[in-house]
């Protein structure tokens, strides 16, 4: 009994903050997408129109490659290198190694600087090192390995990679830090065991770092699908969704739709229908988990 | 005694309360001015002297987010008195609502030279006929040229037709390896190339959309004017003299643009006043007492036809404003011939007898003459289809024609079939 | 337990060194040269990304403030901080009362926190914006305040019953039998514990309130009022962007976050967790 009115205690407060921002706008949002509401009409609001904006954007020709560019190259792509990477330069701090070089502070220091500056910012830095007499083509014109500039932004094979790793750049210190933290939890008795039952590097990392990392890591993947497939920025300043309209996701299309368009009823809809797939994504990637 | 006491305490309180009521509070009027605080910080604190029971207090935001924001909060109730808007949002902000109709003001206490005096006046009015928000700034779009460049590939005038503009650019590109025309050739939704592919067809005399005799709206263009717009671009991409890089780069003044004017890469560019201002800044910035070697021009055309905009801004008034009498005494007060004399002059006024006393100084001298050759954006603003959707189809379809995505032929099919899908 | 100092296998060899050095400037490189990029960029007219003077001036940050920003960072800093220490201490005792306990609805709640997060936030603006417009809320620190706790408080408790589960229950039972209090068992065992997990946690919600742009520019509008992103991006105007205005504000809203982290850095300190897991 006491720990019911303890659990109430600690549940109500964050309870209430959701329901009352997150609940009260889906509903909203819900209610909107049935209708035609522009924002130029938002005095008067909307007609009713069933479900003709949810059958307009399945059967739009672009509704396609829209899903292509989000999942594929926005998130699945986005969210499997951040985490190699994340794990790569959590490894590579916490190595006794580092720790001889006097490299570990520093390094975590460094980390701090892609993740605190703004995506506009980091967005406009990296357009900046891409272009054709920018930093990266000097580099890679220089160690010999491409003879003319490359438009990364503006080319259709290396813009995806392009808007990859900025997202890489300002989101990969997340994760390398938090797999860090949890890297320092792991018990030295548990290395010490492995070492004295003969176990190569590869064998502890498997068997000993893995298992312990393993919930942080899926915790953190399945943050970064949720937020890099509902990712409008860096899509938005890097390329507008460019060239044409190669780079378009549903973000961008949401945007696109609310505030060039006008037509808040309309892009309601395409966000109810994200909301969908990453909430039957959720419960499947948990089913997953428990099965692990 | 102590009865005595409080009574008298009260009744100071109360003397000390009403005196204050008395006089006047100032009344407090917002602001919303979207470009950086210098250029009208004078004018507003002469506005105060001259007027010291109104306050003028200063808001900004950013364009990108201006009409989002300003629909938004009008909408609520909310938002500033007065707002600094782009002259093409002006017709569809009165018709939702959020903007008060001027003309009682404009009735009863007209600006100096009279409503006539405006320029863009068709785009203040509301489709019931009402006027919606009072010209404030105007500027147009031309062409920038690096004159050394030119020199350099053998060019010793300006082009005044689009094959010698094409000519020259080949030209400076194969003689002297550096860029020609340097468009930005990006297709995000408010980019460049919708003013390049709309100037072209004007310059021929078509437009994408056209007011017909009845007051009705139709497409002005057939998918043959489209592509041989894109096809005249694309030569630029295909030549080379137009780098692919700038498939990447949606605005005049996109930094790589912008510096390769500065550094000499490039020989020709087109861009709104400012964007121009910034570039001379710079390379005085970076060349301290060389003559800058830019000149101006404007976009070819022929004798009756026009071949830029006439941009702009307006200032409104918000719908919801408690005090609509002070804000109109501001708005008549900023597009003031004193105004723009002595304070605010990093824009041109919107009013054609204070544009004849403008001096435009000689690199601008191109801007000064493509004015009388640019016309307002017109049926595209008072139309069914709302421009910022005409804009960004455009930009869609050019930047996938320009990149190769699709052919020509097809990006121009999709454009009018998206557009003519929207026509009523 | 034998003392972790002299095991020779463990002394990494010099190609080890090496390989990891190798690593560890490439690294750093990528990570911080954009940074230093803009640096240098913020001390040069136009940025220098308009014309390549190597002259070096104030004026960048002289302009910056003179337009208000230290309001700016002043603004921020109230809002953020609040916010993550309010978000913070409801996800942890949220948090807590999953990773600890079963009770009926558990697993829907715990979803239902889950998936608040499967909504893009544009689409939220609108309907957030007539609420807030009603209550008053517009223009408030009280509201963004808020509206960054709501948004933070899903990923900080996944987070951190991600973190909780790994600290054994036995621990606070132990110490509940000891006479403890559940409140005493949170902040004498289980911080101490978990600081390291708190830190990132925290972080991580600093971080997104610090740079958060959609809900700023929607319920911010008087100028003394703004934060630090939307200063930043309102120098990005119509006709030109004023880069080297543009530079400095990105330094000065870097900054703050490494003033306020550095001394913090050091808690995330390895071993601490080894005795306490007994």
């Amino acid at each position: 009994m006491r720990d019911r009115l303890f659990i109430t205690t600690m549940l109500l407060p964050s309870m209430v903050l959701l329901v009352l921002f997150y609940g009260y706008p889906i509903f909203d949002n819900l209610r909107i997408s049935f209708t035609d509401l522009s924002l130029l009409g938002m005095k008067k609001g909307g007609n009713w129109v069933g479900l003709a904006n949810y059958r307009e954007l399945f059967h739009s020709g672009e509704f396609n490659h829209i899903l292509f560019n989000t999942f594929i190259w926005l998130t699945a792509t986005s969210v499997v290198l951040r985490l190699l990477f994340g794990l790569g330069i959590a490894l590579l701090l916490n190595t006794r190694a580092m720790r001889v070089l006097r490299l570990a502070a520093v390094s975590r220091f460094a980390l701090l600087i892609p993740w605190a500056t703004p995506p506009i910012v980091a967005v406009v830095i990296w357009r900046f090192l891409l272009e054709r007499n920018g930093f990266v083509n000097d580099a890679l014109i220089g160690l010999g390995l491409i003879s003319q500039p490359i438009a990364f932004l503006a080319d259709i094979r290396t813009v995806w990679p392009s808007i990859v790793l900025i997202m890489l750049w300002n989101t990969v210190p997340l994760i390398a830090l938090s797999l860090l933290s949890s890297l320092q939890t792991v018990p030295e008795e548990y290395y010490e065991a492995a070492e004295l039952d003969g176990a190569t590097s590869w064998q502890t990392f498997r068997f000993v770092t893995l298992p312990f990392l393993m919930p942080a890591i899926l915790v953190l993947g399945l943050m970064s699908v949720f937020w890099s497939f509902n990712n409008f920025v860096y899509v938005w300043l890097a390329t507008g969704a460019g060239p044409g309209t190669f780079t378009n996701v549903l973000a961008t299309e949401v945007y696109l739709k609310a505030f060039v368009d006008f037509r808040l009823g309309y892009s309601s809809a395409i966000g109810m229908v994200m909301a969908v797939v990453m909430g039957a994504f959720g419960i499947l990637y948990l089913r997953l988990e428990e099965t692990l | 005694m102590l009865k005595l006491l409080a009574a008298g305490l009260i009744a100071s309180a109360a003397i000390v309360g009403t005196a204050g009521i008395a006089a006047a509070d100032p009344v407090t009027i917002t602001f919303r001015f979207n470009d950086t605080e210098q250029e009208v910080r004078g004018a507003i604190d002469e506005f105060q002297k001259q007027n010291p029971d109104i306050k003028v207090e200063l808001q900004r935001i950013g364009w990108k987010d201006a009409r989002n924001q300003f629909l938004r909060e009008a909408a609520v109730g909310q938002g500033p008195d007065v707002a600094h808007v782009a002259q093409v949002w002006v017709t569809e902000m009165g018709d939702a609502g959020a903007t008060l109709a001027l003309d009682d003001f404009l009735q009863k206490d007209p600006p100096p030279n009279g409503f006539a005096d405006f320029a863009a006046q068709d785009l203040a009015h509301g489709k019931d006929g009402k006027i919606y928000g009072l010209p404030w700034t105007t500027d147009t779009w031309a062409m920038v040229y690096r004159t050394d460049l030119l020199k350099e590939a053998g060019i010793d005038s300006l082009p005044t037709t689009w094959e010698d503009m094409r000519k020259d650019s080949e030209a400076v590109y194969k003689k002297t390896g550096k860029a020609g025309f340097g468009f930005p050739a990006g297709s995000s939704a408010s980019g460049a190339m919708w003013f390049l592919a709309n100037f072209y067809w004007w310059s021929e005399g078509k437009a994408l959309i056209v007011q017909k005799q009845d007051g009705s709206y139709a497409l002005g263009l057939e998918p043959a004017d489209v592509v041989a717009a894109m096809n005249y671009y694309k030569q630029y991409m295909d030549g080379g003299d137009n780098p692919q890089s700038n498939l990447a780069a949606s605005d005049a003044h996109d930094p790589a643009i912008m510096q390769a004017l500065v550094s000499g890469n490039q020989a020709m560019g087109a861009m709104p006043p400012n964007t121009y201002k910034e570039i001379l800044k710079a390379y005085a910035d970076a060349n301290p007492g060389k003559e800058p070697p830019f000149a101006s021009g404007p976009f070819p055309h022929q004798p009756d036809t026009k071949s830029s905009m006439i941009g702009g801004r307006m200032l409104v008034i918000n719908a919801n404003t408690k005090h609509p009498d002070e804000a109109w005494k501001f708005v008549k007060y900023m597009a003031s011939q004193g105004v723009f004399a002595n304070f605010y002059r990093t824009q041109f006024p919107a009013q054609n007898s204070l544009l004849k006393q403008i001096d435009f100084g000689a690199p601008l001298k191109g801007f000064a003459e493509q004015f009388p050759f640019a016309r307002t954006w017109g049926a595209y603003a008072s139309g069914p289809v709302p421009i910022g959707t005409l804009w960004n189809a455009t930009q869609r379809a050019f930047g996938k024609a320009l990149s190769g995505q699709v052919s020509t032929e097809d990006a121009a099919k999709e454009l009018l079939a998206e557009i003519g899908k929207q026509m009523p | 337990m034998a003392a972790t100092g002299s095991r020779h296998w463990r002394d990494p060899g010099a190609w080890r060194l090496i390989v990891i050095l190798l690593f560890a400037v490439v690294t750093l490189f990528v990570l911080v040269y954009p940074a230093i990029y803009v640096l240098v960029g913020s001390f040069r007219p136009g940025g220098g990304l308009l014309s390549s003077t190597e002259t070096l001036t104030f004026r960048n940050y002289l302009r910056i403030f003179q337009a208000g920003f230290g309001r700016f960072i002043f603004n921020s800093l109230v809002i953020c901080v609040v916010a993550t220490v309010v978000s913070t201490a409801l996800s942890i005792m949220a948090a807590y009362a999953f990773s600890r306990f079963e009770f009926r609805f558990k697993r829907t709640l715990f979803m239902a926190i889950l998936f608040g997060q499967v909504f893009p936030w544009i689409v939220l603006i609108n309907p957030l914006f007539v609420a807030f417009a009603t209550l008053n809320l517009i223009n408030s620190y009280v509201g963004m305040i808020l509206t960054y706790t709501a948004f933070t408080i899903p990923f900080s408790v996944y987070m951190l019953v991600g973190y909780l589960v790994t600290v054994p229950k036995s621990l606070d039972e132990a110490a509940i039998i000891d006479g403890a209090s559940r409140w005493q068992v949170i902040w004498m065992i289980i911080c101490p514990v978990m600081l390291p997990g708190f830190v990132a946690t925290a972080t991580y919600a600093f971080l997104l309130c610090w740079t958060e742009y959609l809900f700023a520019l929607a319920f911010l509008t008087q100028t003394e009022l703004k934060t630090l992103p939307l200063g930043l991006y309102q120098y990005f105007g119509d006709d030109y962007v004023d880069w080297g205005a543009v530079m400095a504000a990105s330094v000065v809203t870097t900054l703050p976050v490494f003033l306020l982290f550095l001394p913090i850095q050091g808690r995330i300190s390895p071993g601490r967790v080894a005795g306490a897991v007994k």
